[in-house]
C-alpha cells in the first residue's frame, strides 16, 4: 500500500515537472516550428517552407548584425575582464589608501538603475560623437558590467592564499609580474563565470542598442529584431525566424558554459 | 544581475596585518593605486558621473544642449501628474506579483530535490530561458496572449473556449500578460537558487521529520521553507529589482506601454519622457525617482541580512 502511494506521488511530481518543462521549453518550439512556414502555412497551421527565412534576410541586414553583435558584446566582455581583473586584485590583496570607500562605491554601483543614468550617458556620449560607433556602446556595456564583475573578482581573490602573494614578492617578481603569474592562472574558473554571465546579458540588451547604435549597418542584432516587430511586420514567422537566429548564439554559450553560470549566481550569493 | 546578499562581506573584508618595510609598502600602495585605475576610470566616467548629472539635470529643464535651473519644480510636476501615479500602480501591480514569481519556482525546486528521474535535465530546461532576450521572449509572449493566440488555443483544446481572452487590449489585462510573463522569465534563476539552497541543507533534518511522520507538505512547510529563508530573501530581492529595472526591453516590444499608460512602469516612463518627447530634466526626475526606489530597496535588503547574521 506504502509503496503504491509512493509510485504514485513519484508518478505525479514527474507529471509537473515535465509539463513545466514543455511551458519553459515552448518558445524555442514555438520559434523553431513556425520560422519554418510561410505565411499561409502559419495561417493554415501545417507545411513546410523556407520562405520566412528569405524574408527575415530582405528585411534586416541578418548576418551584418549578428557580426555587430559579436564584435560589441565581445569588445565589452574583454574589457570587463580586464578591468575587473585588474580591480580585484588590487582590492583583495593590496593595502592602498581609500581602498574600502572606492570598493563599496564600485560595489554600490551594481544598484543604479540603466534608466537612471541612460539620458546624461546619451547626451555624453553623442559629445563625444561616439552614437552610432561600436566604442559608444562598448564603452557603456562595459561600464555597466564592471561592478558585478569587479566584486566577483574581488570575492573570488580574497579566496586565493596572500602567502602566494608574498611567496612571488619575495622571489623577486614586481606587483606587475605577480598578477600575470599567479593570480590571473588561478582566477580561470571566475574568469569564465565572468565572461558567460556578461556574454549573455550584453548580447541580449535592447536599451544600449537601441540609443547608441542607430543605423541598421551597425545595430545589435537583438535591436534588429525589435525594430522589426515595432515597424509592424506582421509577418509572424518572419519574426519568429528572427527570434530564433538572435536567440541562439547566447543559448549555445548556455548550453556549453551552464554550470559556470551557476556558479556565478552562488558566488554572487557570496557562498 | 546583482548580489547584494554578500555585499557588506565583501567590503569588509580580511584584514591582514603582514609586517612589510617601508619602502615596500609604497611600492604596494603604488601598485594598488595603479591596478585599481583602470575600473575606477570605467565606472566613474560611464556610471558615477551620469548619476550625478541626472540629479543636477532634474533640478533643470533640459533638452540635451541647454538646461536652466527651476529648482524641485520636476518633481512638483511629476508628483501631481496623474500619469506618474499610474506608472506606479503599475510598478505596483509587479511587486504583487512576486510573491508567485517566489512560491512557484519554491515547489519545483522542492520536487526536483527529490531526484526524480532526469532531474538534471530538468534543471537544464528550466533555467535555459535565462539565455535568451527580453526582446525574443516578449515576442513569442505577444503570440501568446494575442486574440488569436496560443492561449485561447489552449483553452479551447481543455474545453474551456468560453474563456476566450484577449489580454493586450485592455488596459488591466495588459499589464497582468506583462506580470505573467515576469513571473515565466525569472522562474529558471528563482528555481536554481532554492536548489542551490536545498542542496546545502542537512539531510538529516529530512529523515527525523520522515521518522517522526511528517507528510511531504509538513516537510516543506516546517523544514525546507524556514531553513531556506536567507535564499528566498536573495531571490526575492534579485526579483523585485529585476522587476524595477529590467523590463524595458520587454514593455517594449510586448506593449509600447499600452494602451494608454496600461503597462507603462517607471523605466518605461522615463525612456518616453525622454526620447519620444524630449524632455531631459522632467525625464532625469524620473530617473532620480527610480533610483532613489532601487536605492532604498537594496538598503531595507542590507539591514535585513545584517540583523540576519547578528
Amino acid at each position: 500500500m506504502y509503496r503504491l502511494r509512493r509510485r504514485v506521488t513519484r508518478g505525479a511530481m514527474f507529471g509537473i515537472l515535465c509539463l513545466v518543462a514543455v511551458v519553459m521549453l515552448f518558445p524555442f518550439l514555438f520559434m523553431g516550428l513556425m520560422s519554418f512556414r510561410s505565411y499561409d502555412q502559419y495561417l493554415t497551421g501545417s507545411g513546410f517552407s523556407l520562405d520566412s527565412w528569405a524574408g527575415l534576410l530582405r528585411a534586416i541586414p541578418v548576418v551584418q548584425q549578428l557580426v555587430n553583435s559579436t564584435v560589441v558584446t565581445l569588445a565589452a566582455v574583454f574589457i570587463i575582464l580586464a578591468v575587473s581583473t585588474m580591480g580585484g586584485y588590487a582590492f583583495a590583496k593590496l593595502r592602498f589608501p581609500g581602498r574600502t570607500v572606492i570598493l563599496l562605491a564600485i560595489i554600490g554601483g551594481m544598484m543604479v538603475p540603466l534608466q537612471s543614468i541612460i539620458i546624461p550617458e546619451f547626451v555624453n556620449v553623442a559629445q563625444l560623437g561616439l552614437i552610432n560607433k561600436y566604442p559608444g556602446a562598448v564603452l557603456v556595456y562595459a561600464a555597466l558590467g564592471a561592478p558585478f564583475a569587479t566584486f566577483l573578482m574581488t570575492t573570488y581573490f580574497r579566496g586565493v592564499p596572500t602567502e602566494l602573494v608574498e611567496a612571488s614578492l619575495i622571489d623577486g617578481a614586481s606587483y606587475a609580474q605577480t598578477f600575470a603569474r599567479v593570480m590571473v592562472p588561478l582566477a580561470t574558473p571566475a574568469l569564465v563565470t565572468v565572461a558567460v554571465l556578461q556574454f549573455i546579458q550584453i548580447w541580449d540588451d535592447l536599451l544600449i542598442g537601441l540609443l547608441f547604435l542607430q543605423v541598421p549597418d551597425v545595430r545589435t542584432i537583438t535591436v534588429g529584431l525589435a525594430t522589426l516587430q515595432s515597424s509592424h511586420i506582421i509577418d509572424v514567422p518572419v519574426l519568429m525566424a528572427g527570434s530564433l537566429v538572435s536567440a541562439l548564439p547566447a543559448v549555445i554559450v548556455y548550453l556549453i558554459f551552464q554550470r559556470y553560470l551557476i556558479a556565478g549566481l552562488t558566488m554572487g550569493m557570496g557562498k | 544581475m546583482t548580489a547584494a546578499a554578500a555585499i557588506g562581506r565583501a567590503v569588509r573584508g580580511r584584514r591582514d596585518t603582514g609586517g612589510r618595510a617601508g619602502p615596500l609598502k609604497a611600492a604596494e600602495r603604488r601598485a594598488g593605486i595603479l591596478f585599481s585605475l583602470p575600473v575606477i576610470l570605467l565606472t566613474g566616467a560611464f556610471l558615477f558621473l551620469p548619476i550625478l548629472q541626472t540629479f543636477y539635470y532634474s533640478l533643470t529643464t533640459w533638452d540635451g544642449i541647454t538646461a536652466s535651473w527651476v529648482g524641485l519644480d520636476n518633481y512638483r510636476q511629476l508628483f501631481s501628474d496623474p500619469v506618474f501615479w499610474r506608472v506606479l500602480l503599475n510598478n505596483a501591480f509587479l511587486l504583487a506579483s512576486i510573491p508567485f514569481a517566489i512560491l512557484i519556482p519554491l515547489v519545483v525546486a522542492f520536487l526536483l530535490h527529490q531526484h526524480v528521474p532526469g532531474w538534471r535535465f530538468f534543471r537544464s530546461v528550466y533555467f535555459l530561458p535565462t539565455a535568451i532576450s527580453w526582446v525574443v521572449i516578449g515576442m513569442v509572449a505577444l503570440r501568446v496572449f494575442a486574440a488569436e493566440g496560443i492561449l485561447n488555443t489552449v483553452l479551447r483544446i481543455l474545453g474551456l473556449g468560453a474563456i476566450r481572452t484577449d489580454m493586450l487590449t485592455n488596459e488591466y489585462t495588459a499589464m497582468l500578460a506583462v506580470a505573467i510573463t515576469f513571473i515565466w522569465s525569472v522562474f529558471g534563476t528563482n528555481t536554481i537558487i532554492f536548489i542551490t539552497g536545498m542542496a546545502t541543507l542537512d539531510r538529516d533534518f529530512y529523515e527525523a521529520a520522515r521518522v517522526d511522520g511528517a507528510g511531504s507538505w509538513a516537510v516543506f512547510r516546517y523544514i525546507t521553507i524556514p531553513l531556506l529563508m536567507r535564499f528566498i530573501q536573495f531571490a526575492f530581492i534579485l526579483t523585485v529589482i529585476t522587476g524595477f529595472t529590467a523590463l524595458f526591453s520587454l514593455i517594449f516590444v510586448m506593449t509600447s506601454g499600452g494602451p494608454g499608460y496600461g503597462t507603462t512602469t517607471l523605466e518605461f516612463f522615463v525612456y518616453q519622457k525622454a526620447f519620444a518627447q524630449g524632455v531631459f530634466g522632467y525625464a532625469a526626475a524620473i530617473g532620480a525617482v527610480l533610483f532613489a526606489i532601487v536605492f532604498a530597496i537594496s538598503l531595507v535588503q542590507r539591514r535585513l541580512l545584517r540583523s540576519r547574521e547578528d
